[in-house]
């Protein structure tokens, strides 16, 4: 029996081959889309969960709030030095801990080789408790014990190394360091959520020249460290986060604040490992994350997809039920159930999902390595082939055959057999009314990913235009180095002496990055200085950083060293301005402020400008020149736009002069910029690219099924055009009944689309807004797709001779 | 065999009724042989449809071997009808996509006979038809007397009780008619009861029992000597 039903599966799949192969297209390309989208979700949602204790390690995060009003100004990734074995001392429930201190870009040398290298971390011995790291030379136990040892990854140690053996070289760190190689490793996985290429002890750190003993036992200011617990199996951790604000309060004490616990400013919160990647989006984290809401995005676009195609297969089986109403008709006579028949027809629809599954497959195979082009993941196939998801995707076909299957099957082995046996079946009644709603859904999905794809452009077009209220042109940023302390002004005035060099400046962080330094602040009212109790973020800088930046000065003046004072003076955004409740930006000028227990004045107010990215809302912020030995972080340079290749050389000239010991490496303001938005452009593309691909899916059932419908109407349109109908009547006729469809389903696809990308807008702390014109123009694109698809068709059977089909009929 | 009382069969649409069979009564034997006549839209085939159990009644009562049906399931009716009637068709109804030996295995799957025990019972039909040599052609490769033989070979495969011909010649030239009508007697001496639905006078000569039909009714019947 089951044989028989693969055999007239086969035998009908060859007799249609029209129909099949749009078929077995469409559910290739959608089981392909679905593939590809499914390697994106399995990796994203894999992070983190090959280490062996993943769902016993939590990472302690710390957040900041009003206490007055509970708004949380700043939540970071990373906290104090003290917390970890404060923590582990406390709570038995703790069972070890690891931390690591990010160090941002570093300049390693040896011997004549010198590269910066941007993922340094100091990291203690337990890591390798906690991650798990595949180590290829060296004890890890031992490792990292020493101070003054560094590990590398495979990738690094060749890059200094070549053939020689690291073990035991010594290697110098920001010309500050001497580090001797006691461990290699191969590279932390695509999906860890962060990647050490270079692990120094955090032993080093001890030393109290790099930053002292003391200091990771008290200094609960500098929350620059990631911290992982490590807890029982099976631990409600809601146990551990209780005690967490009497543990706050009993050794930080009330941290100056009289009136206000500890613990109502700050709190510690606990982030399941396997959590990180796709569930925080924290002030401070060791790299970008992923996002759960695109991997819904994603997940809900394959499914859409899928559904397009297997509702092309539900429409054209039902459309040529007509062809095989005598075959059921005869199997009925001849004994056959109803139950039979439908799985006869189920045998089919899995017999052509099985082999568009086999297709997708290697078409996935041979796309993915573009998709990771064009997404910048690092997705590969093996992670299809693990036994936990080969098994469900073995089940694919089944549920999407019988998905497709099932409408049809149930509709076609509903036949009477004495009246299709009479040639009295017509294909038409409630199963046309049922592929006219099909249809339309196919539409206005296609029409929802039109109008998604059109404000994902408007939305990047909208921040790559929006004026920053500074230029970000022409400006080149290089880390800053201690060693030009003493000699910035002879490295400025060497910079400026070029004709290609307009301006240069030193700050603590640069635009596009974030803005998380604040200290407390007061202002005078009346004799005395009252606190201000909401947060004004601080920018160290020079003098020059405003004119280098172009940011417009709307009251008072800019630093100028003609001012002896100005070391204790301050300027602010006009964030501040309306933050501290002045009515114009004039009346700030001139007025006693204090910030960071140092008193002063408001000497001028600056522009709000996008210091931080367009997902960020401005935020109120002061200027301040620091105090000398506060370093500075960053140098930019304003350069001539006239001929760049020269300014980069004498640049770089300049930059050896000063500082012969460093390599030279900058990067160009607006290639950071961009790099903001990296993720949402790589969204769009997707987007295009299956927004496109589920149009094209959705059109090829329609030319299917405008093929079949049309083949069903040749005889009225031979005597319509006996009766003197012209080519453009026949071809309005059968185009309207389509267009009406995708009317309809652009009535329904509006809202939709209008609430997703509502939601998804909100996201952007600035936006575009969502054009009215949008919604008509998608419906007209699908409109015109769908008049090109059923125009080929309706013109050839109005062209067709009409004596040929009515002798034909 | 086959004992129906006070039928009634109606099709209905939205502002027309039409009474196909109006409280028809009638009797048919273990091993007869008989024919219904009548003319077109009398109710000749909604006969042999609810006989074939192919479509149901709207009233009275249709006792199959002593056992009313006539309310039967479509599950019911499925069972009862593949191991007990055949059916032979004007327009023969063979599958195209299957060949002459899997048209004839079909019911034989239908009824669950293993593959061995099919063969066996497909080729021996199919030589009893003389169409051996075409086993493996498909229906269109075929004359239209080949095909009624196989869609008759197809019909008896189960060892049915009752064979139901609706016209069984009306696309045929007169020898391909003869030699079916032939094995149709033929069948009938070897004990099958059959019903066979024609316009054919010479075609019904065949039988036992001619019944004449008009308007949904039995109008007269001739006994054949």
């Amino acid at each position: 029996m089951k044989f028989n039903y693969v055999k007239i599966a086969i035998r009908n799949l060859l007799k249609y081959r029209f129909v099949s192969f749009i078929n077995l297209f469409g559910l290739t390309v959608g089981l392909t889309c679905c593939l590809l989208i499914a390697t994106y979700v399995l990796h994203e949602t894999s992070y983190d969960r090959y280490n062996d204790h993943a769902d016993r390690i939590y990472r302690v995060t710390r957040s900041f709030n009003d206490p007055e009003t509970g708004v949380q100004s700043l939540h970071l990734g990373t906290v104090a030095p003290p917390f970890a074995p404060l923590l582990q001392h406390d709570f038995a429930e703790i069972e070890k801990y690891t931390r690591l201190l990010p160090v941002g870009n570093i300049a390693v040398r040896y011997n004549d080789k010198m590269f910066y290298e941007s993922n340094t971390y100091f990291a203690d011995e337990y890591l390798f408790d906690f991650f798990k790291v595949q180590v290829v030379r060296g004890d890890p136990t031992t490792a990292l014990r020493e101070p003054n040892t560094i590990m590398l990854t495979e990738e690094v140690a060749k890059k200094y190394f070549g053939q020689e053996d690291p073990l035991d070289k010594i290697i110098r760190a920001d010309n500050r360091l001497s580090l001797k190689v006691t461990g290699v490793y191969k590279p932390f996985p695509a999906n860890a959520h962060l990647h050490p290429s270079l692990m120094i002890s955090f032993n080093t750190l001890r030393d109290s020249a790099i930053y002292g003993e003391e200091n990771l036992r008290t200094n609960w200011g500098n929350n620059a460290f990631l911290t992982y617990l490590m807890l029982p199996a099976q631990y409600d951790v809601q146990k551990l986060k209780a005690g967490f604000p009497d543990f706050l309060d009993k050794h930080m004490g009330n941290a100056g604040m009289e009136s206000y616990k500890l613990s109502q400013w700050t709190q510690l919160h606990l982030q399941r490992l396997t959590d990180i990647h796709l569930h925080s989006h924290l002030d401070s984290e060791a790299e970008e994350n992923g996002d759960i809401r695109r991997v819904y995005i994603f997940s809900a676009i394959a499914l859409f997809i899928l559904l397009i195609a297997c509702i092309n297969y539900m429409n054209l089986s039902t459309a040529r039920s007509a062809l095989r109403a005598k075959e059921i008709g005869i199997r009925k006579v001849v004994g056959a159930r109803r139950k039979e028949i439908i799985v006869q027809f189920l045998c089919e629809s899995v017999l052509l999902c099985w082999l568009a599954t086999l297709l997708a497959f290697v078409l996935t195979w041979q796309l993915l390595p573009s998709l990771n082009k064009l997404s910048g993941q690092q997705l590969h196939i093996p992670i299809l082939l693990q036994s936990k998801v080969l098994i469900p995707l073995l089940i694919v076909p089944f549920v999407v055959g019988l998905l497709s299957g099932l409408y049809p099957a149930l509709f076609m082995s509903s036949f009477k057999p004495a009246k299709v046996l009479k040639g009295l079946f017509k294909a038409g009644g409630s199963n046309l009314s049922f592929r006219k709603v099909l249809v339309t859904a196919q539409f206005a999905i296609s029409i929802i990913l039109i109008v998604c794809t059109a404000i994902v452009f408007r939305q990047m077009k909208y921040m790559q235009e929006k004026s920053l209220g500074f230029d970000r042109d022409h400006i080149v940023t290089l880390p800053y180095f201690t060693a030009l302390d003493n000699q910035f002004e002879a490295f400025r005035s060497h910079l400026l002496s070029g004709a290609l060099v307009k301006n240069a400046t030193r700050s603590s962080r640069i635009p596009t990055g974030r803005l998380l330094d604040a200290m407390e602040s007061s202002m005078a009212n009346g004799d005395t200085m009252m606190p201000i109790t909401a947060t004004i973020k601080f920018l160290s800088a020079d003098y020059e950083f405003i004119n280098t930046y172009g940011v417009k000065m709307v009251a008072g003046r800019n630093f100028s060293k003609e001012f002896g004072t100005d070391s204790a003076s301050y300027i602010i955004n006009e964030a501040a301005v309306s933050l501290l409740g002045f009515k114009s930006p004039q009346e700030a000028v001139g007025k006693s402020f204090s910030y960071g227990g140092k008193d002063g004045r408001l000497i001028g107010v600056f522009n709000d400008f996008h210091f931080e990215s367009m997902h960020q809302r401005i935020v109120p912020l002061l200027i301040r020149i620091p105090p000398a030995g506060t370093a500075y972080n960053n140098i930019s340079v304003k350069i001539s736009g006239q001929n760049i290749q020269a300014a980069l050389a004498h640049l770089e000239k300049t930059w050896k002069q000063f500082l012969p010991e460093v390599p030279c490496q900058y990067t160009f303001l607006d290639e950071n910029f961009n790099r903001l938005y990296q993720s949402e452009q790589r969204q769009g593309a997707l987007f295009t690219v299956f927004a496109g691909i589920a149009i094209f899916i959705a059109c090829l059932g329609l030319f299917g099924l405008s093929a079949f419908t049309i083949s069903q109407r040749v005889k009225e349109i031979g005597i319509r055009k006996v009766l003197g109908a012209s080519v453009n009547n026949i071809v309005v006729l059968l185009s309207s009944d389509f267009l009406k469809l995708v009317a309809i389903a652009a009535l329904i696809a509006f809202p939709v689309a209008w609430y997703a990308m509502s939601n998804w807008l909100q996201d952007f702390a600035y936006r575009t807004n969502i054009a009215w014109w949008i919604f008509p123009l998608a419906g007209i694109i699908a409109a015109i797709v769908a008049l090109v698809t059923i125009c080929f068709q309706a013109i050839k059977a109005a062209v067709a001779n009409p004596v040929k089909s009515l002798r034909n009929e | 065999m086959i004992k129906i009382t006070d039928l009634e069969k109606i099709y209905r649409t939205e502002e027309v009724e039409t009474v196909a069979l109006n409280k028809l009564s009638l009797e048919v034997k273990e091993g007869e042989f008989v024919a219904v006549m009548g003319p077109s839209g009398c109710g000749k085939s909604t006969l042999l449809n609810i006989l074939g159990l192919l479509d149901d009644p709207d009233g009275g009562s249709f006792l199959f071997n002593n056992i009313e049906v006539a309310h039967f399931n479509e599950r019911k009716r499925a069972e009862l009808r593949k191991h007990n009637i055949g059916f032979v068709f004007q327009s023969f109804n063979l599958i195209d996509e299957l060949t002459v030996f899997e048209n004839v295995e079909l019911p034989l799957i239908y009824t669950g006979v293993k593959s061995a025990e099919r063969k066996r019972r497909v080729e021996e039909v199919l030589d009893k038809m003389q169409i051996m040599h075409r086993r493996n052609h498909y229906p269109q490769q075929l004359s239209g007397g080949q095909q009624q033989r196989v869609a008759v070979a197809r019909a008896v495969v189960n060892r049915p009780k009752l064979i139901l011909a609706d016209e069984p010649t009306g696309n045929l030239d007169s020898s391909n008619g003869n030699e079916v009508m032939q094995l149709l007697t033929d069948l009938n001496e070897q004990g099958t009861t059959i019903v066979m639905v024609t316009h054919s006078e010479h075609d019904a000569r065949y039988s036992h029992r001619i019944i004449r039909m008009l308007d949904g009714q039995t109008v007269l019947e001739n006994i054949m000597v």
